[in-house]
């Protein structure tokens, strides 16, 4: 160990930072990919920046019926998007010193309220579809959490903790641990749930605005200026912030920095950025391959997420942890 | 404190990690079960077949995987044979009667899918806490194996239940005959061939019985739904 070792709450402000400022364009470059898939040329890959600078300086409307907590939402959940960070292994395999403050049902929680106050911000605003819209993505999220919590006990059952970098840790062990059944059908159950929250099942239409299937398009549809900015820029990084849980965590935990000096901790932020950009290409993939189903069909897609999670929890019962 | 608790990573992991020759097998057994619920949810009767042809395909593939791990040389000659029969020649079959049958989409769920897989589950974890509570030492697979296979026989039995066309009542006992071939991978692997090729060679009478079943019934009523079974006929 020698050469500069970068202190540890820098290391920490850098995940906080690497997430703040790589997910537009992560956003972006999955924009440009899912216009290709469609045979269009697409926007470039640094618009989403352009959109949050020209956001950012117009002026901010509020409906007239409007409280407080319109404002107030918006802000409150992009604070939530920025202490996530903290708390997952965005960079290194080492814990930082803040990451044990929370675990995996702590950010989740975390993320919830995030969800919470951008719906409730939408429903301060009287106006139908954003309405529709908080609704449908707080019906959605109700009918995911059994699968989240089933996926929360087979992390528990194999590492005895429910700290992600633990689960992270565990899968790095050996190859058997990698192939275990209760690991794969965990990590394939947490994979729908992403699928889910980043707005790509089957009945939703992500980043348009056809009524059928706006989900969580129609909760920013009253909201202007720097506060749709935030809004934007918050699913941008909860976007990001759900491609670390599954990538560090479940599926290729990786390529993270091991020690903390400056050359392992950036070549750890590269390599992240280009596993992010393969899950979203996977992403694109999956939401462009299938036609979209009805509304109530949904059951469907939750009950496949919640099968998967059962039995990861049962084969670990089982087997003694096989 | 946290930090002592932690520690450096390894500290983290818990020491009952599966060998990797049993991981996979359960994992191949996984996927056995697996395409069970997908039949039980698939909505035409074509994917059905299909998925039953990829269940053989899996149970094939374990097979042969315990033959080589486990230096069991008659199981090659399973693995042979039901991959010609149970991948190949049975779906062919099935699947060139339906072309006779004409018939597209039977619409036969008695019950929404969601619930037909919460049952399902429910079902699966019976049978795997049943049958995990017994004894069995097997050295051929873990024994948890042998709860995921009656998880399959269960389902299967389920699909057989809940799906009223004679197709998927088809489907539903050929994979039944699957899951039993997987129990008996983890039970009797060394079991003498010419037990394992009865089981086989009933496996073919039941396509023969289903294969009139469902000529019979199409000649009849013009549908394979078992329906209507119940109206007589004036």
């Amino acid at each position: 160990m020698t050469g500069t070792q970068l202190s540890q709450p820098v290391i920490q402000i850098g995940q906080d930072l690497t997430i703040l400022v790589f997910a537009p364009g992560v956003s972006g470059a999955i924009a440009q990919i899912e216009a290709r898939f469609q045979g269009r040329r697409g926007p470039r890959i640094l618009q989403p920046y352009y959109d949050l600078a020209k956001l950012f300086r117009k002026e901010t409307l509020v409906p007239e019926d409007a409280s407080w907590v319109f404002l107030a939402g918006p802000v409150v959940a992009f604070m939530c998007y920025l202490v996530v960070p903290l708390l997952i292994p965005v960079l290194t395999t080492y814990g930082l010193p803040l990451g044990y403050m929370g675990d995996i049902l702590g950010g989740g929680f975390i993320l919830a309220l995030a969800g919470f106050s951008v719906a409730i911000a939408a429903a301060e605003t009287n106006a139908p579809y954003a309405q529709l819209g908080s609704s449908r993505a707080m019906t959605f999220s109700a009918l995911i959490e059994p699968s989240i919590l089933f996926i929360t006990f087979s992390v528990a059952l194999i590492t005895t903790t429910d700290l992600p970098y633990a689960e992270a840790a565990a899968a790095r062990s050996s190859f058997a641990a990698v192939v275990r059944p209760a690991h794969l059908l965990a990590a394939l159950a947490f994979f729908l749930v992403v699928l889910n929250d980043t707005g790509r099942i089957p009945v939703e239409t992500h980043s348009s605005t056809l009524e059928f299937g706006m989900i969580d398009e129609a909760r920013t549809l009253e909201h202007s200026g720097a506060a749709l900015a935030l809004l934007k820029w918050g699913s941008n990084m909860k976007q990001l912030i759900l491609y670390v849980l599954l990538i560090n965590v479940f599926v290729a935990p990786w390529g993270l920095a091991g020690s903390r000096q400056p050359s392992a901790v950036g070549l750890a932020v590269v390599t992240f950025l280009g596993k992010a950009l393969l899950v979203g290409f996977v992403f694109t993939l999956i939401d462009n391959s299938f036609s979209k189903l009805r509304l109530f069909k949904i059951t469907e897609f939750m009950a496949a997420a919640f099968l998967l999670a059962v039995l990861a929890v049962l084969v670990l019962f089982l087997g003694g942890g096989a | 404190m946290i930090g002592a608790v932690l520690g450096a990573g390894s500290g983290l992991v818990n020491t009952r990690v599966p060998s990797a020759f049993s991981a996979v097998a359960e994992g191949i057994t996984l996927v056995v079960l697996l395409s069970e619920f997908a039949m039980l949810r698939a909505p035409l009767s074509r994917s059905q077949i299909r998925l039953y042809s990829f269940q053989s395909l899996a149970v094939t593939a374990l097979a042969a995987y315990v033959a080589a791990a486990r230096g069991i040389p008659d199981l090659y000659i399973l693995a042979a044979l039901s991959l010609g029969l149970k991948v190949i020649v049975v779906p062919f079959v099935i699947l060139r009667l339906l072309d006779d049958a004409r018939v597209e989409l039977v619409a036969s769920n008695r019950l929404s899918v969601a619930t037909m897989t919460l049952l399902a589950i429910g079902l699966a974890v019976f049978a795997i806490f049943v049958l995990g509570s017994l004894p069995v030492h097997s050295h051929s697979l873990p024994a948890a194996a042998f709860g995921l296979s009656a998880a399959v026989i269960l389902v299967a039995f389920l699909l057989v239940i809940v799906r009223s066309d004679v197709v998927s009542q088809a489907v539903g006992f050929f994979s039944l005959e699957n899951g039993v071939s997987v129990a008996s991978l983890v039970v009797a692997a060394g079991l003498p061939l010419v037990v394992e090729v009865a089981f086989l060679f009933d496996l073919l009478v039941a396509v023969v019985v289903f294969g009139v079943l469902m000529r019979v019934h199409h000649g009849r009523t013009d549908t394979l739904s078992t329906e209507i079974l119940d109206k007589l006929k004036g």
